[in-house]
């Protein structure tokens, strides 16, 4: 049976591209499990996997706990606002603690670029990043690229825009990679003030006019504006945001093909895209949802039989 | 102590009879006795003789940083000095970054006592604000008077721009030399790392070389019209270089210098997010470390530094964005630069500038104080933590080849040999 080429999960730039398609493959089959009447499997009844979330997270969270259950792994929860990071302890430690409990995977939120990364150098267990910083999320890119090449065949070849916040955005980076390791054409939409200036060296194009990358895309991929998270105003009001950047109905309807709106919650509705827009045929955004699951299942599977 | 140095060739750019001249040293007591093809010890004399052992005038490093008083868990004076001498360094500079800050004639009075007698010579900056807190200048004249030889609040921008001419104005009646660290923060914000392609791949905030050209701008406008001297420590942008020479042309008395490390490494280093490579200013581009090695040729840049700052592990091994910025750089900056510079420039480089803090120069000549490094130019070797004398050990060359290692130093009748 083939392999993964990495013993975590820490980035999709480290992967390859026959990593990609083995995940895909490997969701395929978990896809078709928790479609049925028992919606388990026993695969992983000897592992036991601890979901250390140092920044809130909701349906990330959950999906990787499901997708662990699933499997029949044990599952340990443990996050920062309950913890002893408060009191000074550092990562290393935290996560060792955890890990003397007999501990064989990581799946860790931290919200600092590259924490996975080096906690994968110090500490003996499989890890797997589910969003570090403005670094990567590669499982949300591998559950988003999964969508689009169950809706539209192949990601090769495709024409993806990422629209919104791509400076703050491990979103937006994560599916960069993973979808120009597939072979698709990929530009990114939104104010200059919220695109990275070296961006366009990764190898995406730059749009700042949202009706001409529409026009250009065959999927959009509208990013949440995260307020919460920008210390300075980059624009000045939601509403003006909305005005240039917001996806409604209208404007989807003058377009000349019918193209795929993605979004990977949760969605600002009358912001990034509108309520009919959300909810209209066009739109995979729970499908997204529920290949999320698959697409965890098939990574904590994969990165367990590296374990044994 | 009399010494003698048997076979040492001279490195030497300003005399061009002793230069690349192999010839032994004798020392008596602390000063430069003969200089001859051979020399007869006389009794008592420590001999030292090392392969391809070369000699120039003791080395100067314009900005290191210790740790004592407040932090000597990361590095003490007697044992940061003692790291500089096994480094070849006779004569540093130390930058303002202990605890309490040194900001009054005393604060300064207790760095010299405490550097008394040691063989490098320890040359304190004092800080320019009262507590380091960018409000209102220290007592510089007070602090020029007990041995401070500038003024600088230690890799914290002048954000006020009044208080920098001011300051530029209030020095000059007693030839003080004012340091402003160049770096907008408003244009840097968050960032730690250089802006550029590096930056973008990792999600690591950045920090545009704009907000490093825009301080110089500004500064080097405000030296326009005040007069005065000012420092610029530790420029790591193309256009930064640019600026500079510039402003030397129009005649303004400004000095800068460079990181050695900005001259060797890239960004490019911090694919690992490893954070012995997190420093301030950040590591730039190939493009910039270019520009910046011919500001140095070129004299634009006039002193190359090892920003010598050591941290204890806590504060290294941790998340890049957690980890504090820092690097010692006494040990290996001789190696380093001699893989990039020839070593008659490498040398030039690490003797010069002591005149910009009106620090006397030594001379290799007979009836001078001997004040001398001895090194070999040749060895090569990877560097290791087994190659750190300094007491942290946060050293972002560890793993690198280098070329060139210091046999030992000579200075205020002392010897310091590495074994």
């Amino acid at each position: 049976m083939s392999e993964l080429s990495v013993k975590h999960l820490l980035g999709i730039k480290y992967l390859n591209e026959s990593d990609i398609q083995l995940i895909f493959e490997t969701a395929d089959h978990f896809k078709e499990v928790i479609n049925r009447s028992i919606k388990k499997v026993p695969s992983l009844r000897d592992i036991t996997i601890a979901n250390i979330f140092f920044e809130n997270s909701t349906r990330t969270k959950l999906s990787f706990e499901l997708a662990e259950k699933r499997l029949s792994a044990d599952v340990l929860n443990f996050s920062a606002s309950q913890s002893s990071v408060k009191k000074g302890e550092t990562l290393i430690d935290t996560v060792n603690n955890i890990l003397s409990m007999k501990v064989d995977m990581v799946v860790m939120r931290h919200p600092n670029p590259g924490a996975g990364i080096f906690l994968s150098k110090h500490v003996k267990a499989s890890i797997v990043n589910a969003g570090d910083g403005a670094h990567e999320h590669p499982t949300q890119a591998l559950l988003d690229s999964y969508s689009i090449r169950e809706k539209l065949g192949d990601v090769a070849g495709k024409n993806v825009v990422i629209v919104g916040d791509i400076l703050h955005s491990r979103v937006a980076l994560s599916n960069i990679f993973a979808l120009k390791l597939q072979g698709a054409n990929v530009k990114v939409c939104g104010p200059k003030t919220l695109l990275p200036k070296y961006i366009e060296s990764l190898g995406v194009g730059v749009e700042t006019n949202l009706r001409k990358a529409l026009d250009w895309c065959d999927v959009a991929n509208m990013l949440r504006i995260q307020n919460e998270r920008l210390d300075i105003s980059y624009f000045p009001t939601t509403r003006e945001y909305t005005q240039q950047f917001g996806v409604n109905k209208k404007l989807l309807d003058s377009l000349d093909k019918e193209i795929v709106i993605m979004h990977p919650g949760p969605i600002n509705r009358g912001v990034e895209i509108t309520s009919d827009v959300a909810d209209s045929k066009q739109s995979i955004i729970l499908n997204q949802v529920e290949n999320g699951v698959a697409i965890r299942m098939a990574v904590i599977y994969l990165l367990a039989s590296k374990i044994k | 102590m009399n010494i003698l140095l048997k076979s040492v060739t001279i490195v030497n750019g300003n005399n061009k009879d002793l230069h690349k001249k192999k010839k032994d040293i004798l020392i008596k007591n602390g000063t430069i006795e003969a200089i001859a093809t051979k020399i007869d010890p006389p009794a008592k004399t420590k001999i030292i003789e090392k392969d391809n052992m070369h000699v120039s005038i003791g080395w100067f490093d314009s900005g290191v940083s210790f740790g004592e008083p407040g932090y000597e868990e990361r590095e003490t004076i007697e044992n940061g000095l003692m790291t500089a001498a096994k480094s070849g360094f006779t004569d540093v500079i130390l930058n303002t970054s202990s605890t309490p800050t040194p900001d009054s004639a005393s604060d300064i009075v207790f760095l010299k006592n405490a550097s008394k007698n040691l063989l490098t010579k320890l040359h304190p900056l004092g800080n320019l604000t009262a507590n380091g807190e960018s409000e209102a200048l220290a007592e510089l004249y007070d602090m020029k008077n007990s041995g401070a030889v500038g003024f600088y609040d230690f890799k914290h921008p002048i954000s006020n721009a009044n208080l920098l001419k001011i300051a530029l104005q209030y020095a000059q009646n007693f030839d003080g030399l004012i340091f402003s660290f160049p770096l907008d923060r408003n244009i840097s914000g968050k960032g730690i790392v250089n802006e550029g392609v590096t930056s973008t791949r990792l999600g690591l905030k950045g920090i545009p070389a704009l907000a490093e050209e825009l301080q110089i701008a500004r500064d080097l406008f405000i030296l326009e019209y005040t007069g005065g001297k000012l420092f610029i420590p530790t420029i790591s942008t193309a256009n930064a270089v640019k600026l500079v020479a510039d402003a030397k042309k129009k005649g303004l008395e400004v000095y800068c210098s460079v990181a050695a490390h900005n001259l060797t490494i890239t960004d490019e280093a911090l694919e690992d997010f490893n954070t012995k490579y997190k420093v301030m200013p950040p590591l730039r581009t190939s493009t910039d470390t270019k520009a910046l090695i011919k500001g140095v040729k070129n004299g634009t840049i006039d002193l190359i530094t090892s920003d010598h700052t050591p941290l204890n592990v806590e504060l290294k091994h941790v998340e890049f964005d957690n980890a504090d910025f820092g690097s010692i750089g006494l040990e290996s900056i001789f190696g380093m630069l001699n893989n990039i510079l020839d070593i008659e420039d490498t040398i030039a480089q690490l003797s010069k500038g002591r005149e910009i803090f009106n620090v006397d120069p030594p001379k290799l000549e007979i009836g001078q104080p001997a004040n001398l490094t001895l090194f070999d130019p040749e060895i090569t070797y990877n560097f290791t933590q087994d190659h750190i004398h300094s007491t942290s050990k946060n050293a972002l060359a560890t793993g690198r080849q280098m070329k060139g290692k210091v046999i030992g130093t000579v200075a205020n009748n002392q010897l310091v040999i590495n074994e």
